[in-house]
């Protein structure tokens, strides 16, 4: 008999607090719904989530990248049918010959120091990028080989005369890395400009508190947005603090718990309850996806063979479904992700699991003795392959439950596959460069072009040396192809062109695809028009505005 | 001194279920360590992905993890790798420690200072600090765990060490040996050594514990051992992902991890009161 009394005011407080909890996801589903119309105001500071840190605020990486599209603008913006408009740029045509590219700026444009924008800054930016003291990496990949030179011929009127023809310039210069600086910021050289850089852009960077945020304020002259912006002039918000949050439960946990209004790159795990809550984008990087790039100089993966084996030798597909909880699309293509213009649909689904096939090629590559732990044997070699991964940087927590997943089920074929982390400052120091460091490694390269394909491609030769062809994979018929694909005008011939050069790609197994490099931003209800741009998912706050309640 | 231990067996020696579950606890996981088969028939490296991040349920004791493995069967083949690192990790720091307290408490004045001035430069890093310069610099993996733990943690017990042999050469029995005529090295060989060096049983005890729980954090930092490996620091850094969604992956791994070093402090604290005679009181 006094149980259910002691239990009854229990009863009532789980029936209680079932009902507020009802109550709390119905009126935060409302208030999604409740601010869908709101007009922008002014006012306010966007607490942003961010996960890694670069150790300048430009340059190559897509982690700048992210930061230039803050206080930078580029010449030309890409949307999402990769059509390019104007920003900065107003008009630009190319000389018949496809060597002489002539844009036309826009007027009355101010970098935030007071220097005035025009063709002699675009010029000087041009060279200091490709100047080997201040070298921007990721321009020099893309135009170094294309280069020749840049003439201001007014103001308003650049010129930029090339090699040879390259059809995804535009492409190419819509990213952030191409952000324009200010020249008289510029001058001052490569480390002034690593922690205060300048430019044209809608917020301003304040201060960079190492290790912690950056904090941005807003540019209250800025007029230079790109066409694709939901509205022209200054933002609305007064500035950006733009936080580092490596952990990922931690991050997402900052948005949860209101100290964050927008966060980076939700953790797979959270992804659904993320949806209910909070107002979620997902951003699948075209460029080249997350691969294995398989040594095809020194070690086991030298023999085509092999290569092949191992990509049959994995449910790739089930193993980052499992991984990424369904959240990040598996990627077979090993060369081209599926959100890239000319990404070849046929190779979706490259080398499937098949055991048998696996086996198969195993025997005819002579591996056919196995040991006592199952690992196939070769004249008393054991098929071992040493699998490196950018911990952090490249790979996150999930993506290392994706390498476990694959390297069993690579065990069944015979394969004993060793998994070795490299911390960010062995990848950046570069200490996984060279053919006897790995058999494979696992990257991806952030582009809006199957450009790309020659950055990751181009022959890695003594004279001419290409740190980005992780396969160590010198094909001078692939260079040639997409070579010609880059020089083309002719659409149809580009897009057969860039495919011959996927299909090769795969047919040797000079990589195997796994997933695509997906990022995503979750905001809250009330914090509207963040979007994510398409080049390279950089986050744009420029349209960003606190909604108010309606009253 | 020695007087105590053969006293012992004269005590009434009275249950205590701590200690007894403590005991039990090691013998657990020394088990796991020498034969995990007999703990469990799961293999701790086998996938199966339609089974992913199952909660503890009576074919998973311990649940499974992201890509369901068997927690259990990961947390007993771990012990081998953990209970490892724990006992490397304190014999190199123990090895350290007696080479630096010994010679600092023995030697001339200047060896002395100059020594401890070393010691106190090392303690101006914390633990951990050290323990992470020196994975930054030599890279993650089983060697640079075991020796950054173990010079992480040597500083403190060389200090314990010098202490100790400078109060036992001050001793009236060591004065008395050496006033009977016995030579210096005699003396530091038959009295000092022993006698300074037998509260330290304790403290091996205590350190294997305190390493695993140092080594875990670094793991836990991701500054451990390659996956697949279910050394336990590595579990809990592998399961921080999905902490609001699989609560076991890390709580199983830290339950053992915090039980082991328990179990290990409570059976170091009671040799150590025996060999005081504290229970005699």
């Amino acid at each position: 008999m006094r149980t259910p009394k002691t239990l009854l005011p229990l009863l009532a407080l789980v029936a209680g607090l079932a009902l507020a909890a009802c109550g709390g996801s119905d009126s935060s589903g409302g208030n999604a719904d409740e601010f869908a119309d709101a007009k922008p105001v002014n006012g306010g500071t966007i607490s942003y989530g961010h996960e890694q840190e670069p150790p300048c605020l430009i340059g190559g990486w897509v982690q700048q990248a992210y930061i230039m599209r803050q206080f930078s603008d580029s010449l030309v913006s890409q949307v999402e049918e990769g059509e390019i408009v104007p920003w900065l740029a107003t008009d630009w045509k190319v000389s018949e010959d496809q060597k002489t590219w002539t844009f036309t700026l826009k007027d009355g444009v101010k970098f935030t120091d007071g220097t005035p924008f025009n063709a002699e800054a675009v010029k000087t930016n041009f060279e200091t990028w490709l100047n080997p003291k201040s070298l921007n990496p990721t321009v020099d990949a893309y135009i170094g080989e294309y280069y020749k030179s840049s003439k201001a011929i007014d103001d308003t009127t650049f010129e930029l005369t090339l090699t040879k023809p390259y059809s995804p310039l535009l492409s190419a210069l819509s990213q952030g890395y191409f952000g324009i600086l200010s020249p008289k910021q510029l001058a001052k050289g490569p480390e002034a400009n690593c922690e205060q850089p300048i430019g044209t852009g809608p917020f301003i960077v304040k201060k960079w508190n190492r290790g912690k945020n950056i904090e941005f304020v807003k540019n209250p002259d800025y007029n230079s947005a790109p066409k694709n912006a939901k509205h022209q002039g200054p933002a609305y918000v007064d500035g950006i603090t733009w936080k580092f949050l490596g952990d990922q439960t931690l991050r997402y946990g900052s948005l949860t718990s209101g100290e964050s209004n927008v966060i980076y790159n939700v953790p797979t795990v959270n992804w659904k309850d993320a949806k209910g809550k909070f107002q979620v984008q997902q951003y699948i990087t075209p460029g080249r996806p997350v691969t294995f790039s398989l040594n095809t100089q020194q070690g086991v993966f030298t023999d085509k063979k092999v290569r092949q084996a191992f990509g049959y030798a994995a449910d790739r597909k089930a193993a980052v479904e499992s991984a990424f909880n369904d959240v990040i699309p598996y990627n077979g293509n090993g060369s081209l992700s599926q959100s890239t213009p000319d990404y070849d649909e046929s190779l979706a689904d490259a080398y499937p699991y098949d055991i048998a096939k696996a086996n198969q090629l195993l025997d005819e590559a002579g591996w056919t003795e196995k040991n006592a732990d199952g690992v196939r044997t070769k004249g008393g070699k054991t098929l071992t392959a040493k699998v490196v991964y950018p911990a952090g940087s490249v790979v996150s927590a999930e993506g290392v439950t994706l390498l476990q997943n694959v390297q069993e089920q690579a065990k069944e074929a015979g394969f004993d596959i060793k998994l070795v982390p490299s911390s960010p400052s062995e990848t950046f120091g570069g200490k996984y460069a060279t053919p006897d460091s790995y058999d494979a490694i696992t990257w991806y390269w952030t582009s809006p072009t199957a450009g790309v394909l020659y950055i990751v491609w181009r022959q890695n030769l003594k004279d001419r040396p290409n740190g980005n062809n992780a396969s160590f994979y010198n094909n001078p018929k692939l260079e040639d192809t997409i070579e010609a694909a880059n020089s083309t005008q002719d659409e149809a011939e580009q897009q057969k062109l860039y495919a011959e050069a996927q299909q090769l790609i795969n047919e040797e197994a000079a990589a195997i695809g796994i997933y695509t490099q997906t990022t995503s931003l979750a905001s809250q209800p009330e914090l509207r028009d963040v979007w994510i741009e398409n080049s390279q998912g950089e986050p744009v706050f420029h349209d960003a505005f606190f909604a108010k309640k309606q009253p | 001194m020695s007087g105590v231990l053969l006293a012992l067996p004269r005590v009434q020696v009275r249950f205590r279920p701590g200690l007894a579950l403590s005991i039990a606890l090691v013998a657990f996981f020394v088990i796991a360590a020498i034969a995990p088969s007999l703990l469990t028939t799961q293999d701790p490296l086998k996938i199966n992905l339609g089974d992913a991040l199952q909660p503890p349920s009576a074919a998973h004791i311990f649940g499974t993890d992201q890509s369901g493995r068997d927690l259990y069967a990961r947390v007993v083949y771990g012990a081998r790798e953990s209970l490892f690192i724990g006992l490397a990790a304190t014999a190199l720091s123990m090895s350290i420690a007696f080479v630096l307290g010994v010679s600092a408490a023995l030697g001339n004045k200047l060896t002395d200072g100059a020594i401890n001035r070393f010691i106190e430069l090392l303690f101006a890093f914390p633990v951990l600090l050290l323990s992470l310069l020196f994975v930054t610099v030599f890279g993650a993996g089983l060697t640079t765990l075991i020796i950054a733990v173990g010079v992480g943690t040597a500083p403190g017990y060389a200090r314990m060490i010098r202490g100790q042999v400078l109060a036992v050469k001050g001793s009236g029995y060591v004065e008395a040996a050496g006033a009977l005529g016995h030579s210096y090295p005699k003396v530091i060989r038959r009295h000092i050594l022993p006698n300074a060096m037998r509260p330290l049983v304790v403290l091996v005890t205590l350190g294997v514990g305190q390493s695993i729980v140092w080594a875990s954090g670094l793991a836990f930092l991701g500054l451990g051992v390659a996956p697949p490996s279910p050394e336990w620091g590595a579990l809990l850094d592998a399961g921080r992902t999905y902490i609001t969604e699989a609560w076991w992956l890390e709580v199983m791994p830290g339950l053992a991890i915090v039980s082991f070093a328990l179990a290990l402090t409570a059976i170091g604290r009671y040799v150590q009161q025996r060999l005081e005679g504290g229970l005699q009181r």
